[in-house]
């Protein structure tokens, strides 16, 4: 195999076509790896007994891929070991039950993939300039991040 | 003269998206807060819940100084809820 295909590498895309969770996790695979972690966010169809019709989202795209481009950069210092990310965002309206985020690393080892694909969307949720509206049958909100960064962390 | 963006809440309290703004070279946060508050007063009711995003890195409303260029992109940030 080429080995310059190997590269450490970071895939980021945000896109408002479905997510797929084949695409994500095969963008990180590779032969050095014997782990590939993967987190889903999806949608749900209720909250404090409304019923959510579907979401909306919106982002700062050109800040929000350099946000999740200094995560990886995070995640590379504090796992070396990794191999590669994989961070894909779905914009606009999502269905319920849809995946609106799909996170995927590679390492050698698991250890070190599933503690950062839960530091990635960690820290995406409270750094990462995209906004989520819920759509009710009669109403909607947009919502806010218990993690978000800015006004909120010094409360 | 910069650029400022607005996203979500913001957006829609303020009826627009996007529009160059004349400001000061030199002034803090929250002088350009009250200054963008001055053309969008509807804007004032999320003041404590927004940061501002100066040449895509977070700036806090306050005493901070900011050095703007013309041409530089200043966006309204309300709390995120991407993930």
């Amino acid at each position: 195999m080429d080995e310059s295909k190997d590269v450490p590498k970071d895939f980021i895309k945000l896109k408002s076509e479905k997510l797929s969770v084949d695409e994500v996790s095969e963008m990180v695979v590779s032969p050095s790896c014997g782990a590939v972690s993967v987190f889903i966010g999806t949608t749900r169809n209720n909250f404090e007994g409304k019923k959510v019709i579907h979401l909306e989202y919106e982002a700062y795209t050109s800040m929000a891929e350099s946000e999740i481009k200094k995560i990886c950069r995070d995640v590379r210092q504090k796992w070396p070991s990794i191999k590669h990310i994989a961070v894909h965002h779905r914009l606009g309206v999502v269905p319920i039950t849809e995946a609106s985020v799909i996170i995927a690393v590679s390492s050698p080892h698991r250890a070190e993939s599933l503690e950062a694909v839960t530091y990635c969307i960690n820290t995406l949720k409270a750094f990462v300039p995209i906004w989520k509206k819920e759509i009710y049958e009669d109403e909607y909100s947009w919502k806010e991040n218990k993690e978000c960064f800015g006004a909120n962390s010094e409360k | 003269q910069v650029s400022v963006l607005y996203f979500a809440r913001s957006a829609e309290l303020a009826g627009l998206r996007c529009e160059t703004l004349r400001v000061p070279r030199q002034v803090t946060s929250l002088q350009l807060w009250e200054e963008i508050v001055r053309v969008h007063p509807r804007l004032a009711v999320i003041q404590d819940q927004v940061v501002f995003a100066v040449r895509q890195e977070y700036v806090l409303l306050g005493d901070q100084l900011l050095v703007l260029q013309p041409g530089d992109e200043v966006a309204i940030i309300p709390p995120i809820s991407g993930g």
